[in-house]
């Protein structure tokens, strides 16, 4: 009888033992597909039933936070940077010194995903969700990874959730409209949309799921095209913000109509004027120069062309009616950029898109910007080409555009930013060049704790 | 000496006689106990694991003749450690094991600083000893792991880092660690054992790719243990 119990009791012993060792991510595992399964199907109770279950799992012990920042700082710079297998090494270091901290597993989860590790991906965001099951950027991260592998139905659900606990579910659906829209992964972009579908209902199901655009190995790099030398007309003489005899400004700038049963076009005018610049330099107590300038941060930063703002004494900027004076916070001379700061804080801001691959010519750009004064003049074209130009990232556009667009922003159906309008040829037609958005990460000038970018993939 | 003093006196003198064959020759099979660990560990062996977890877990602690003293010992052991001071802490971790062969605490830091002093042999006793005394203590397999992976010994350095993604209190934690080294550690037969530990659990590990050796000895890079590119050894 003894002999008996003890063998039960080891038996007992033995099958605990490996199911808490084996069990552990499995567990939470089947609990984020549960929940990700309900989400798919607007099973709201059940989404929330399996959070709860996630909510009752042990918790990790606390981390060294303290050890962990630093780590996750420099992450942080590197992802801005596009630096990714540094960035994973940093990432790395913050999550063993804090594995309690579920935004350091998400951004893990992330660099795993954009170094295309998605088994890794995966698991880092399961395990992300086991901590904090209400967190969407985790959620969001998850729908892609699943996006990535071809799992439509998961990739979904997942957004779904992304959704359901969004602290601002405006932003979120733009995020979801990006994604469906240009990402070149199938299962991403129509997740996404089936995501909007099942959270907003009247998302139209045709404009947004884009079947058309293979998709494109997004780790592979961009191919570029070969740089021809280009006419002598293409020299910094040539570019657009130096508006000699500029007509007076218009009296008073044009306002954006409400919104109705309008285009693309008014759309994306309508959403960019509150966020365009007008940039005025003033040199020896005279205006000297005109530019243009997009607001990409919600704390006032403002991009424009270091031409723009070339041997001003000092700077006005007016964006969308308001007004404010500018300091020069970083510029340099290739590429040609400048970063100002000004008092102009609001939530309303650029997004730049860091994209430079061949997918994107052919697509459609808006530019908008002051041409000799003109404010908020709108003009749409094409992406025509890519060409790099002493190192240089350029995106060459059809749309026209005039000295004093300089600085500008060239933005994508999206409403993402491409490139910064900077000069054109003299010679020919609507041969115009945007330094790309790419380059404004590359050259240090993106500040990752202010502006929002969307990470170069080589998806539009 | 008055007879209430002398009495309990011998009789711990007594005890302890009578006590130390019997440990010693503990310690010999807990040893055996703990290599049954490391190879059934190896081969994935999971029953077998935990048959021989459980035989550890049933021998009786052996008993301290101050554990007062040794606390006091591991205490100092470790502000020494805290400081740098390895020889400091070396004796003083000694003499805590010394007081009370039963501190698991003093014999996991005796293994710990033995390895950072390069004395592999002792450091493999002392782990061994805190790992007979808690054999799923994480840590101590993730030591007893270096010990033999920097000695080239690739199957034991298996067996106990498989050991120590099974008993790591944080798995994912000690999945990114394992997966650190896999990748970064310099010393092959370490990496490489990350890397086996991690296949033998099937989880998910980029493809190492190592540079081939420089064709001529003096065209290879200089060591410099300083500015050593080894993956941190954090313990899981």
């Amino acid at each position: 009888m003894n002999l008996r119990r003890t063998l039960a009791a080891v038996l007992l012993t033995l099958a605990s033992a490996t199911a808490v060792w084996a069990g552990q991510y499995d567990t939470i595992d089947y609990y984020v597909q549960q929940m990700i399964a309900a989400a798919a199907t607007k099973d709201q109770a059940g989404v929330l039933t399996f959070r709860e279950q996630l909510d009752n799992q042990r918790r990790p012990e606390p981390g060294d936070a303290t050890q962990a920042r630093p780590f996750r700082q420099q992450g942080l710079d590197h992802l801005a940077g596009n630096r990714f297998k540094e960035a994973l090494a940093a990432f790395r270091q913050a999550f063993i010194a804090d594995p309690a901290d579920p935004e350091i597993a998400n951004q893990l989860s992330l660099t795993y995903l954009l170094l295309r590790r998605l088994k890794e991906a995966e698991r880092l965001a399961v395990y992300a969700l086991s901590l904090a099951p209400g967190q969407s950027a985790t959620w969001f991260t998850l729908g892609q990874v699943y996006g990535q592998t071809g799992d439509t139905q998961r990739a979904a659900g997942a957004f779904a959730n992304a959704y359901q606990f969004a602290p601002d579910p405006a932003t979120l659906t733009e995020q979801l409209r990006q994604l469906a829209t240009t990402d070149p992964a199938d299962a991403v972009r129509i997740g996404a949309l089936q995501a909007l579908q099942a959270v907003q209902p009247q998302t139209p199901p045709t404009s947004l799921a884009n079947p058309g655009i293979p998709p494109v190995p997004t780790a592979a790099p961009p191919p570029q095209p070969a740089v021809n030398s280009l006419p002598n007309a293409l020299q910094p003489g040539a570019s657009l913000g130096k508006p000699v005899a500029t007509p007076p400004p218009a009296s008073s700038p044009p306002q954006p109509a409400p919104a109705g049963n309008d285009n693309l076009g008014q759309r994306i005018y309508r959403r960019s004027l509150p966020i365009t610049c007008l940039i005025v330099t003033t040199r020896n107590g005279k205006t000297d120069n005109l530019g243009s300038g997009l607001l990409v941060s919600s704390d006032g930063l403002v991009i424009t062309n270091d031409h723009v703002i070339d041997k001003a004494d000092n700077l006005a900027v007016k964006c969308g009616g308001r007004e404010s004076v500018a300091k020069i916070r970083r510029r340099g001379k290739s590429p040609d950029l400048a970063l100002l700061s000004t008092s102009l804080n609001g939530a309303d801001r650029f997004i730049l898109n860091a994209t430079y691959s061949q997918d994107l010519i052919g697509r459609d750009v808006f530019v908008i910007g002051n041409p000799y004064g003109l404010e908020g003049t709108f003009s749409t074209g094409v992406i025509s080409g890519l060409r790099e130009i002493d190192g240089v990232r350029y995106i060459q556009i059809s749309a026209p555009i005039s000295p004093g667009n300089s600085g500008g922003p060239v933005i994508l159906h999206d409403g993402t930013v491409i490139g910064i309008a900077t000069m054109g040829l003299k010679v020919g037609q609507n041969l115009n060049f945007a330094i790309a958005a790419i380059e404004i990460s590359a050259a240090g000038f993106f500040d990752p704790s202010r502006m929002k970018n969307q990470p170069a993939s080589g998806k539009p | 000496m008055n007879n209430t003093l002398l009495k309990p006196v011998l009789l711990l003198a007594a005890w302890l006689l009578a006590a130390s064959p019997a440990f010693a020759q503990n310690l010999e099979s807990n040893r055996y106990y703990v290599q049954q660990m490391i190879e059934l560990a190896s081969a994935n062996d999971e029953h077998g694991i935990v048959a021989m977890q459980r035989m550890l877990e049933q021998n009786p602690r052996p008993a301290s003749s101050d554990p007062a003293a040794a606390s006091a010992a591991l205490q100092r052991g470790l502000a020494a450690l805290r400081q740098d001071d390895q020889q400091t802490a070396l004796m003083a971790f000694q003499q805590a094991v010394q007081l009370d062969p039963g501190n698991v605490e003093a014999a996991n830091h005796l293994g710990l600083v033995h390895r950072k002093l390069g004395q592999w042999p002792e450091a493999e006793r002392a782990l061994q000893q805190a790992l007979s005394l808690e054999p799923a203590r994480a840590v101590a397999w993730f030591q007893l792991a270096q010990v033999y992976g920097l000695q080239n010994d690739a199957r034991r350095a298996i067996g106990a880092l498989a050991n120590t993604y099974r008993y790591a209190q944080n798995a994912m934690r000690a999945e990114e660690i394992l997966r650190n080294i896999a990748e970064n550690e310099a010393a092959d037969t370490l990496r490489n054992a990350a890397l086996a530990t991690l296949q033998l659990y099937q989880l998910p590990v980029a493809t190492v790719i190592v540079p081939p050796l420089a064709p001529h000895s003096e065209m290879a890079p200089m060591a410099n243990p300083a500015s050593s590119s080894r993956a941190p050894r954090t313990a899981p």
